[in-house]
C-alpha cells in the first residue's frame, strides 16, 4: 500500500529543500502551491478513506529505527489527528493564494519555511513515537522563528527570541516528562520503547504515584505553553502581532498544544495519582484564560493583536473542554481546536489586508473600511460572527459543546467562563464598529479593496466555517468517537 | 604478536615521517603535495581501523590493549585529523612549515591513539606527553602572530605543570599497589582505598586530566589558546586532544580506581555542573567566534563528565557517542571559522580579530557552503533534533534520568536550552544581519572538510543505530558487568 502519511508529512518537506533553490518569486509560490495541493489530495483521499466509527490509529507505517533503544519510524492517525491534519491540509494553499501577490525579500525562503511548518505540524499530528513526536514538535519551531524574525513587524527581534526560548524551555520540560514516562516504563516491563500507544498504555503499571504525577505535570506544561493558555501565554501576543500575516496564521495551525493534551495527556490523567488536582489546574488554566484573553483583546488598541489575545480567551476552552471529563465538552474543545484554525486565519487574513492597505492597524486610526473593501466587510463580518460564537458558524458549536459538557462536572468553572461570553461579543463588535464601520477616516488615503486571490482564499475558508458550522458531523463525528474513548478510560478508573 | 594489529598507528608514522622528510627537499610552491599525501595517508589509517573493528588483543606484555572502547577513540581521533588535514591543505599553503604543520599533527594523534590503547599508566604518561608536545608547538605555528605565540606558551605551561601533577599521582599509586597496569592497580587496590594517599594521588590526577579535558578550575588556558591558535588547530585541540583526556580518565578513574568510585564520582558530579554552567553562560557574552566555541567546548565537557556521575552502560555509552558527535560538531565549527578567517585576512592581511562575530555578517549570503555547515554544527552542538548533538544527549541525559538523577538532567537540559541562544547568535548574524561585501569564492579544501563533518553530524542524527551500538560496545569495555 501506498505510504500515504509518509508522503503527506514529506512531501513538503522535500519541496521545501527544492523551494529554497528557486530564483524567482513566481517559481518559488508555484512550487508552494504544487506541494500544498499534493498535500491537500492526499489528504482528501486519506479522509475519505477513514473510518469514523473507531477510535484506533489508521493508515499505519511502522519501521524498526533505533532498535536498541526502542525508538520506531511510526506514523498514524486516529480521529484526533485527521481533523487537525485536515485543517492544515485545507488551509495551506489557500494561505499560498492569499500570499499570492505580494511582494516581500528572498520569496523563495518565506515560501520554503511555510512549507517546512506545514511538514513539521502533519509529522506532529501524525507521529505514533516519542522520538519522531519531539523531532517534529522542535521542527516546527525552527521555521517559525525564522519567519517571524525576517519578515517580521518592527519589533520583531524581541518577539522572536522570546517565542523561541519560551517555547523551547517549555519542549525541553516535555522532553524530562518524556524520558521519566520511557524510563518508568522501562523499568516495569523490561524492554525499551518510545512507542506512543504502548507507553500510554503502560502508564498505568508504573508504581510511584508521584513518578506518574510529574510526568504528566512536565508533559502538560509543554502542551500548555504551546496552546497558549494563561498564565504562560506571554510569548503569543507578540509574536503572532509581529509576525507576517502568513506567520500568524501559521501560528494558529499549529494545533500541537492542544493535540498533545488529547492525545497524550487525557489518556494518562485517570491514572495519575491525584486526577482530580489535573483536572482541577486544567479547568482553572481554561476558564481564567477565557475571561483573561476577552478583557485583555478589549484592552487592545491594535487590531492584530486584539486577535492575538481573542486566540488566548478562543484557547482557554480547549483546555476547559477537556478538563470537562464528559465526551460532549472534549469533543467540543476539539471541535473548538479545528473551528479555531480556519476562523483565526481569515482574522488574521483581514488584519494583514487592512494593514497593507491602510498603513495601520490601530483601530481608533481606522474607521468606515465598508465603504471601500466591500468584499473584505462581508467576509470579516462572518468570521467575526462566529469568532463570538454565533449560532450557525463553528465557533458556536464548539462553545456550546464545551460549556454544556464542562458544566456536568465543573460547574463553578463554566460560571466563570460564562462571564466572559459578554465581553467577547463587546470586542468583536466594537472592534467591527471601529474599523468597518462608522465615519471612514479620509486621512487612510486610497484604500483598495482585497485582490482576486485573497478574495478567494478567504471566501473559501469563509464559506467552510458556514458549511461546518451547519454541519459539523464530517469531522465531530470521529472527535466524538474519540472523546468516547477517552471517556470510558475515565469511568474504568471511576474518575 | 601480531604486529599488523598496530598497522594504522604504523601507518601513521610513515605518513608523519615521509612528509618531513620529502618536505625538506621541495620547493614552497609544491609542498601542497604534502597535504595530500597526509591525508592518503590518514585515509589508509582509517580505513585499517575501520576494517579490524571487532578485533581483541593485547601487546607487548598486556601494556597495550586493542579493544572496542580502544577501537571507537582512535576512529574519532582520526577523524578529526581528516578533517583538519583536509582544510590544512589551504591553510598551509605559500608556508614554508607546511612539512612540520602536517607532521606535528600527525605525530599528535598517533599520541592519542596510543593512550586510547594504553593498558599502563606509563605507556599513558609517553603516549599523553607525545600528544602534547606536538600540539604545543602547533598553537604557535604562526610564529609571526603574538595572539598564536601566546597561546601556545600559555597552553605549554600550564600543560608541564598538569604533566608534573599527573606524574606525581602516577607515582603516588605506583608506590602504593606496587605496579603500573591499569587492570592490576584495579585488582591491587586496598591499600588506596583505606590510606589517605589514595585520595591525594586521585586529586593530582583529576588536575592533569581535567587539564586536558578543560574541565572548570583547569580551564583556564582553554579559551585563550583556542583562540589565539590557528583554527584547524582549535579543532585538533578541541575536538581530539580533549577526547584523549577523557578517554585516558576514563581509563584510569573507571577500570584503575573503581575502587575510590564513591570519592570521584562526587567530585565529577561538581565538576560537570560547575563546567558546564560556567562554560555556557561565559560563552554567551563572547563577540569572539573561536572564543565562544571555546566556552562551548567547556560545557560540552561538562555534559560528557555526566557519564562519570552516573556510570551505566548507557550513560558511558551515551558519553563515548558524545565524544564522537563532538568530534565532528567541535571540529566541523572551527573549520568553518577557519574558512571565514581565512577569507578575512585574505581581503585585508591586517585585520584584527578575523574570527569576530561582525565578520559573520550575512554570511549566508556571501559564502553559502560555509554557512550553511556552520549553521548545522551548531543547532547540532545546541541539540537540535536529527543531528548527532541531539541523539548524543537524548542518550546522555536520559540515562541520568535513568538512574534516578533528575536534578542533574533538569540542570542539564536548562544548560542545554541556555546555549541555544548563543549559538543561535551565530545563525542570526550569518543569515539576518545585513552586509554590503560581495560573495567570495570558498576555497576547495575547507569545503571538502565541511562537507566530511556534515555528512558525519547528519549520519549519526538520521541512522543512529550502528554508532549507539558500537559505543554501547565500547561501553562494556570499561564495565564488562555493568555496575
Amino acid at each position: 500500500m501506498l505510504p500515504i502519511l509518509s508522503l503527506i508529512v514529506l512531501i513538503p518537506l522535500i519541496f521545501a529543500a527544492l523551494t529554497l533553490l528557486t530564483k524567482t518569486k513566481q517559481q518559488a509560490r508555484a512550487m508552494a502551491l504544487v506541494a500544498t495541493v499534493a498535500v491537500l489530495v492526499l489528504t482528501m483521499y486519506m479522509y475519505f478513506n477513514f473510518d469514523s466509527t473507531i477510535a484506533e490509529n489508521q493508515f499505519v507505517e511502522m519501521y524498526q529505527w533505533v532498535p536498541s533503544l526502542g525508538i520506531t519510524y511510526h506514523l498514524g492517525v486516529d480521529g484526533i489527528a485527521m481533523p487537525l491534519i485536515l485543517l492544515n491540509a485545507i488551509v495551506l494553499p489557500f494561505l499560498i493564494l492569499f500570499t499570492w501577490n505580494d511582494e516581500r525579500k528572498s520569496p523563495n525562503r518565506f515560501y520554503a519555511l511555510i512549507l517546512a511548518t506545514e511538514g513539521a505540524a502533519i509529522g506532529v499530528f501524525a507521529a505514533l513515537d516519542f522520538f519522531l513526536f519531539y523531532i517534529f514538535w522542535e521542527l516546527t519551531l525552527i521555521p517559525l522563528f525564522f519567519m517571524v524574525s525576517i519578515w517580521g513587524g518592527p519589533n520583531k527581534h524581541h518577539a522572536s527570541i522570546k517565542f523561541f526560548i519560551y517555547t523551547h524551555v517549555a519542549s525541553l520540560v516535555m522532553l524530562l516528562g518524556i524520558f521519566g514516562l520511557y524510563f518508568a516504563a522501562w523499568e516495569a516491563t523490561g524492554t525499551p520503547s518510545l512507542d506512543i500507544p504502548y507507553l500510554l498504555s503502560q502508564f498505568q503499571f508504573i508504581e510511584s504515584g508521584l513518578m506518574k504525577d510529574m510526568i504528566v505535570l512536565a508533559l502538560l506544561f509543554g502542551f500548555i505553553v504551546k496552546l497558549p493558555v494563561f498564565p504562560f501565554h506571554s510569548w503569543q501576543p507578540d509574536a503572532y502581532t509581529e509576525a507576517p500575516t502568513a506567520g500568524s496564521v501559521l501560528f494558529v495551525m499549529l494545533k500541537i498544544g492542544g493535540y498533545g493534551i488529547f492525545k497524550i495527556v487525557l489518556p494518562l490523567l485517570p491514572f495519575t495519582a491525584s486526577p482530580g488536582l489535573m483536572i482541577n489546574i486544567l479547568a482553572a488554566v481554561g476558564a481564567i484564560s477565557i475571561i483573561y484573553g476577552a478583557f485583555a483583546a478589549l484592552a487592545q488598541k491594535d487590531l492584530k493583536r486584539m486577535i492575538a489575545y481573542s486566540s488566548v480567551s478562543h484557547m482557554g476552552y480547549v483546555t476547559l473542554g477537556a478538563a470537562g471529563m464528559v465526551s460532549l465538552s472534549v469533543s467540543g474543545a476539539m471541535f473548538q481546536q479545528f473551528s479555531h484554525g480556519l476562523i483565526m486565519s481569515v482574522m488574521f487574513m483581514a488584519s494583514g489586508v487592512i494593514n497593507s492597505t491602510a498603513g495601520t492597524r490601530i483601530m481608533n486610526d481606522l474607521g468606515g473600511l465598508a465603504q471601500r473593501m466591500p468584499k473584505l466587510a462581508v467576509i470579516m463580518v462572518l468570521t467575526f460572527m462566529a469568532s463570538l460564537g454565533l449560532p450557525g458558524l463553528t465557533g458556536f458549536i464548539a462553545e456550546v459543546s464545551v460549556l454544556a459538557g464542562s458544566f456536568v462536572n465543573l460547574p463553578a468553572y463554566v460560571i466563570i467562563a460564562l462571564l466572559a461570553i459578554v465581553i467577547t461579543a463587546a470586542y468583536h463588535l466594537w472592534a467591527l464598529q471601529r474599523t468597518m464601520f462608522g465615519v471612514f477616516n479620509e486621512k487612510l488615503g486610497t484604500i483598495v479593496d482585497i485582490n482576486g486571490y485573497q478574495t478567494l482564499s478567504m471566501g473559501i475558508i469563509a464559506i467552510l466555517i458556514l458549511y461546518f458550522g451547519l454541519n459539523p458531523s464530517p469531522v465531530l463525528d470521529m472527535m466524538l468517537t474519540n472523546s468516547e474513548n477517552i471517556i470510558s478510560l475515565m469511568a474504568v478508573m471511576g474518575v | 604478536m601480531d604486529l599488523m594489529l598496530l598497522a594504522p598507528e604504523l601507518t601513521l608514522v610513515v605518513t608523519g615521517l615521509a612528509v618531513l622528510l620529502i618536505g625538506l627537499f621541495i620547493p614552497v610552491g609544491s609542498k601542497k603535495i604534502l597535504g595530500f599525501l597526509a591525508t592518503l595517508g590518514i585515509l589508509a589509517a582509517l580505513a585499517l581501523t575501520v576494517t579490524s573493528l571487532g578485533t581483541e588483543a593485547t601487546m607487548f606484555d598486556e601494556t597495550l590493549s586493542i579493544d572496542a572502547l580502544s577501537q571507537f577513540f582512535k576512529i574519532v581521533f582520526l577523524v578529526v585529523l581528516l578533517l583538519v588535514s583536509i582544510a590544512s591543505i589551504k591553510y598551509t599553503e605559500g608556508s614554508d612549515n607546511t612539512e612540520e604543520f602536517f607532521s606535528l599533527a600527525i605525530f599528535a594523534t598517533i599520541g592519542m591513539m596510543f593512550v586510547a590503547s594504553a593498558n599502563d599508566l606509563m605507556v599513558l604518561f609517553v603516549a599523553f606527553e607525545l600528544a602534547s608536545l606536538a600540539t604545543y608547538a602547533l598553537a604557535g605555528f604562526e610564529k609571526n602572530n603574538p595572539r598564536s605565540i601566546e597561546a601556545s606558551m600559555k597552553y605549554f605551561m600550564i600543560g608541564s605543570l598538569s604533566a608534573a601533577l599527573l606524574l606525581f599521582g602516577i607515582s603516588f599509586i605506583y608506590g602504593m599497589t606496587g605496579t603500573t597496569s591499569i587492570p592490576a592497580i584495579a585488582a591491587n587496590a586496598g591499600g588506596l582505598v583505606t590510606n589517605p594517599i589514595g585520595i591525594v594521588a586521585l586529586v593530582l590526577m583529576l588536575a592533569g586530566f581535567g587539564f586536558k579535558i578543560a574541565l572548570v578550575p583547569f580551564h583556564m588556558w582553554a579559551p585563550d589558546t583556542y583562540q589565539g591558535s590557528p583554527s584547524v588547530v582549535s579543532a585538533l585541540l578541541a575536538a581530539g586532544s580533549k577526547k584523549m583526556g577523557i578517554v585516558a580518565a576514563f581509563k584510569v578513574f573507571i577500570i584503575a580506581l573503581i575502587a575510590l568510585q564513591a570519592e570521584w564520582q562526587m567530585v565529577f558530579a561538581i565538576l560537570a555542573v560547575v563546567t558546564m554552567t560556567y562554560g555556557n553562560v561565559v560563552a554567551l557574552s563572547q563577540t569572539s567566534v573561536k572564543r565562544m566555541l571555546a566556552y562551548s567546548s567547556l560545557a560540552q565537557a561538562g555534559y560528557i563528565s555526566m557519564a562519570f556521575v552516573v556510570l551505566t552502560p548507557m550513560a558511558l555509552g551515551g558519553g563515548i557517542l558524545y565524544a564522537l558527535s563532538h568530534g565532528f560538531m567541535k571540529a566541523g565549527a572551527f573549520i568553518a571559522t577557519g574558512a571565514v578567517v581565512y577569507m578575512v585576512l585574505s581581503q585585508n592581511k591586517n585585520t584584527e580579530n578575523p574570527d569576530h562575530l561582525d565578520n559573520f555578517r550575512g554570511l549566508g549570503r556571501r559564502m553559502p557552503i560555509t554557512a550553511l555547515s556552520m549553521t548545522i554544527f551548531v543547532f547540532a552542538l545546541a541539540g537540535i533534533p536529527l543531528t548527532a548533538g541531539y541523539m548524543s544527549k537524548f542518550i546522555l541525559f536520559s540515562s541520568t534520568i535513568q538512574s534516578g538523577l533528575v536534578w542533574l538532567a533538569v540542570i542539564a537540559i536548562l544548560n542545554s536550552a541556555l546555549s541555544l541562544y548563543y549559538y543561535a547568535r551565530v545563525v542570526k548574524y550569518m543569515y539576518f544581519l545585513p552586509t554590503d561585501a560581495e560573495r567570495v569564492s570558498e576555497p576547495l579544501p575547507y569545503t571538502i572538510a565541511l562537507a566530511v563533518a556534515v555528512i558525519g553530524v547528519l549520519a549519526i542524527g538520521f541512522w543512529p543505530e550502528p554508532f549507539v551500538h558500537w559505543a554501547m560496545e565500547a561501553a562494556k569495555v570499561l564495565i564488562p558487568g555493568g555496575i
